[in-house]
């Protein structure tokens, strides 16, 4: 490996800028970071380089450990967005500036700097100044300086920020001749995802510190696994789905779609589809269509843009409450993007405001347990609070989902605080509609619930993504009702949580492990937060016995969220009681969140009464019920859907 | 050109902005002669004064006062501390420019601050607190008395109260400088293995040379022409401690204008060099950006 990064953090003034990224590079790889502004790629380019020192972890170049080396000794190429060159020196002197650091003789070091020249196709400029170039020049100038005493590794820094479209084309161009020509290890940081494409043999996305995902350009494009890589690369329409052995629908209306992977989850569950906006067919009825029907919709507004034609379509009445992605404002209905060629325009021609049937060509389901939220409370005004928390707020809005609002006055009821949750099925003033109070872990909420979600076209889904309770008094007998009537993760939210710096996870159980790690990975690629798990040991005699299983647990945990889910994840093990040692962690600081994993819904009471009766920390609590067993999580080439 | 256009055409032409008539034509000049009057009375006379006083007496009368004893030692103690005060600030200001444009550290507003205080300080309020510091009466006044050191009304004395009040020049003018241009060149060699020595003679220091030298020339200026401080340290020991402006106050006081003004020209002569180099090293550096 030419680069590796091991658990690289870089913390600025208590933010933390890099966040636990791991990384290998291969020989001769052009390895592309992607990501938006501020998201610390450049912070790990500049680590790589020394010029950044780390917090914490390693970083070695061709398996030699530099993390304590200094820059001038890591023997890296560096090119600055703003080209850096030495402005009172000739772009001679600028090129062999490297080479008289290593005394190179003067006619080694002209031979060099023609060879260079010609590798960047500047030859005969030797002797202008940098400010007598122009911008492409200058940057190519740049290069050929870096690459002087033969780097090892080359860091390119937004080459091309600076750059008009045609000479930043050109200029693509010839880095990424010059990286073939010369096999160098390269690493490119943009936020232009078409750069990332034109150039990389693999890109790493980064966002909020964290290395979200890193693959092939394509295998990105086609799976993404997190919503802000699926929105980031390209566009995409997200939908909240319902997956079922039958297949896929979208909103209330049982569209389903033919085919679905098979074995995994059988029970109904809410999804979050990626759809991509060339994957939508377009057609003027549900039996023209040649892929499969997937909704009716309206044109609404068609954009002319060279070689592809823009479309905006309103989804009909059935299938609106699906669309998921909210823009920026809010505020806008349901809309899908579309794309369609010459060719489609010429052969279906359409105006704004005509009826189409809409069909799917491919679909991809992101592997995220966490859809979206459903606020849950006993009373308008409380559901009204709580949708308004800041920190669900900028959850929401980080993972492009909605936040459904569920008036459930029995979540406040007398007969439920005071019934044994064992028995809060059988309590009575519980609305259930007839077919879920036979099978409570399929419940849906009835769609005659008053429901603030009428204004989404929501018509009562089953509990998709995670209910949020308020943090009250008597908050753990709301999170056994609702984990006794299908929810699966609930969130207790004290009032004004701030964003969380820590995350802490915790399961009771081992065979919580998957489910409390997947809704971790989720939910920790949009918070900027450093990820801490707790493993908790009974304190007694037999401690020394114990340290290997609780080391092991460790370790097995942090393999686990690595391999699976590309988390990075630091590891503490405590001893004594679980809540209590919990207790004591979450007080060092206010900013805090819990992500807790349970396995029997009376464990809560049992063990964690004290922790969940009136929390001051934002609490998740991830339940896998114990007997169940689950099929493995779905592969990635497993939750590629096709259809046609 | 004004055949064929009608009047009316040419009037509604003038009106247009950046167009030229009489009465724009008529204010530019006035506002230009106002200027040039008042730099005349307030710069130029003077000037002139100065000359004309120094000669009025003929050649023979201006070298003599020039050739004087006293007038010689004074040049030469003035040339003498300037020759140590702003290498000093000129190391001094790189230096703390340096750590302030390159580092961020507690208290750095206040280091700021702190180099800015001589400019806000009467300069005679700074050779009094050089007194309060080194004189008899001062804290390390029997100290210094005690090892047979004479810093107050001696040459020290003379160089540190110069050093004090021509502090901030050299550094006032590379620290913008210096968090202008940015930190990427000196990253860049860094990167391309160049060490801190290396980093900083061939890639900082021709990078805000002109700036540098502009506030060396600064620098020496005032520290020529420095009177306050250093008339309250020097102790007026005629031939011994008397710089060129103390000693054109002494000469005036005793009615030798010729002589006064004799050495005045000097001064003069010397401020005027210095800022003809000043002009010279903009030019060049403007043209070298």
């Amino acid at each position: 490996m030419s680069i590796t990064l091991d658990q690289v953090t870089k913390r600025y003034q208590g933010a933390t800028v890099v966040n636990d990224v791991s990384l290998d590079i291969g020989d001769g790889e052009f390895f592309v970071l992607l990501g938006p502004s501020g998201g610390g790629k450049t912070t790990l380019l500049r680590a790589v380089a020394g010029l950044t020192g780390v917090d914490h972890g390693r970083i070695s170049l061709h398996g030699r450990d530099v993390t304590h080396v200094a820059a001038r000794e890591r023997g890296v190429g560096l090119v600055f967005q703003n080209y850096a060159l030495f402005r009172h020196m000739t772009v001679a002197d600028n090129i062999e500036f490297a080479l008289r650091v290593r005394r190179m003789r003067a006619a080694a070091r002209r031979a060099r700097r023609k060879e260079l020249l010609r590798l960047v196709s500047l030859e005969g400029l030797d002797d202008r100044l940098p400010a007598q170039l122009s911008g492409g020049q200058q940057q190519r100038v740049a290069v050929a300086r870096a690459l002087a005493h033969k780097p090892e590794v080359l860091l390119l820094d937004e080459p091309f920020g600076a750059l008009d479209a045609k000479i930043r084309e050109e200029l693509r161009r010839t880095i990424r001749q010059v990286q073939r020509e010369l096999g160098i290890t390269t690493v490119l940081v943009t936020h232009d995802q078409e750069e990332a494409f034109a150039l990389a043999d693999r890109i790493g996305i980064m966002n909020l510190g964290r290395l979200l995902e890193m693959g092939r350009p394509d295998d990105l494009y086609a799976r993404p696994a997190t919503r802000f890589v699926a929105t980031f690369l390209g566009a995409a329409n997200l939908l909240l789905a319902r997956q079922s052995a039958r297949g896929l629908s979208f909103g209330s209306d049982p569209v389903v779609v033919p085919h679905v992977e098979s074995g995994v989850h059988v029970r109904e569950h809410e999804v979050v589809a990626v759809l991509r906006p060339e994957e939508i067919e377009l057609a003027p009825s549900r039996e023209a269509l040649s892929t499969a029907y997937m909704a009716d919709g309206a044109v609404d507004e068609i954009l002319f843009s060279g070689a592809l034609e823009r479309l905006r379509v309103r989804l009909g009445d059935g299938a609106a409450g699906a669309h998921v992605v909210r823009s920026e404002s809010g505020s806008d209905p349901p809309y899908l993007e579309v794309t369609r060629s010459q060719h489609e325009q010429r052969v279906f021609p359409l105006v704004p405001g005509q009826e189409v049937a809409l069909g799917v060509r491919r679909l991809h389901v992101l592997p995220t347990p966490l859809s979206s939220f459903m606020v849950c409370a006993p009373n308008e005004e409380i559901a009204r609070q709580l949708g308004g928390e800041s920190l669900l707020n900028e959850l929401a809005t980080r993972m492009k989902t909605r936040i459904a609002v569920q008036v459930e006055p029995s979540l406040g009821s007398a007969a439920l605080i005071g019934s044994a949750p064992s028995l809060a099925a059988a309590s009575p003033g519980i609305a259930l509609s007839p077919g879920a109070a036979s099978s409570l872990r399929s419940a849906s909420l009835p769609g005659s619930v008053p429901s603030l979600a009428e204004a989404d076209g929501d018509e009562g889904l089953a509990f998709g993504g995670a209910a949020v309770i308020a943090s009250r008094p008597g908050a753990l007998r709301s999170v056994e009702w609702l984990l006794n009537r299908g929810a699966e993760k609930v969130f207790v939210l004290p009032p004004s949580a701030p964003s969380p710096r820590r995350v802490l996870i915790h399961w009771v159980d081992e065979s919580a492990r998957r489910a409390t790690l997947a809704v971790s990975a989720s939910l920790l690629r949009h918070v900027s937060a450093e990820a801490v798990y707790v493993g908790i040991l009974p304190q007694g005699g037999a401690l020394n016995a114990q340290r290997p299983l609780g080391m092991r647990a460790l370790l097995d945990a942090r393999s686990e969220a690595q391999a699976v889910h590309g988390l990075d994840m630091r590891t503490e093990l405590r001893f004594g009681d679980v809540a209590r040692e919990l207790a004591l962690r979450l007080a060092e600081s206010p900013d805090q969140l819990l992500i807790l994993g349970i396995t029997d819904v009376a464990e809560l009471d049992k063990r964690f009464a004290s922790l969940l009766d009136e929390p001051r920390w934002p609490i998740l609590i991830v339940y896998e019920p114990g007997e169940r067993t689950r099929a493995a999580e779905p592969a990635r080439t497993a939750d590629l859907i096709r259809f046609a | 050109m004004a055949i064929g256009v009608p009047l009316a055409v040419r009037e509604e032409l003038a009106t247009r902005p950046g167009r030229d008539t009489l009465f724009t034509v008529a204010v530019r000049w006035l506002l230009i002669a106002v200027s040039l009057v008042f730099l005349a009375g307030l710069l130029l006379a003077p000037l002139a004064t100065v000359f004309a006083t120094a000669f009025s007496h003929g050649l023979r009368a201006y070298l003599n006062a020039v050739m004087d004893p006293d007038t010689r030692s004074a040049i030469r103690l003035t040339l003498v501390s300037a020759a140590v005060v702003v290498p000093v600030n000129t190391l001094f200001g790189l230096a703390a420019s340096w750590c302030i444009a390159k580092f961020e550290f507690r208290g750095k507003s206040f280091f700021l601050t702190l180099i800015d205080l001589p400019l806000a300080v009467s300069p005679v309020i700074s050779g009094m607190l050089m007194v309060l510091l080194f004189g008899l009466q001062g804290w390390f006044g029997h100290w210094l008395q005690d090892h047979n050191i004479s810093i107050i009304f001696a040459l020290p004395g003379i160089i540190i109260a110069e050093m004090f009040v021509t502090f901030p020049y050299v550094a006032r003018e590379l620290i913008p400088l210096m968090q202008q241009l940015g930190n990427d060149e000196e990253e860049a060699a860094i990167t391309m293995g160049a060490g801190a020595w290396m980093t900083f003679f061939r890639v900082t220091l021709p990078k805000v040379r002109w700036g540098l030298i502009y506030g060396v020339i600064l620098c020496n200026a005032r520290t020529m022409g420095e009177f306050g401080a250093v008339s309250v340290v020097s102790g007026h020991i005629r031939g011994l401690t008397i710089t060129m402006p103390l000693h054109i106050e002494i000469l005036y006081e005793q009615y030798d204008f010729v002589g006064a003004f004799a050495v005045a020209s000097l001064l003069t002569l010397l401020a005027v060099l210095t800022l003809i180099i000043k002009t010279l090293v903009e030019r060049t550096g403007y043209k070298r950006r």
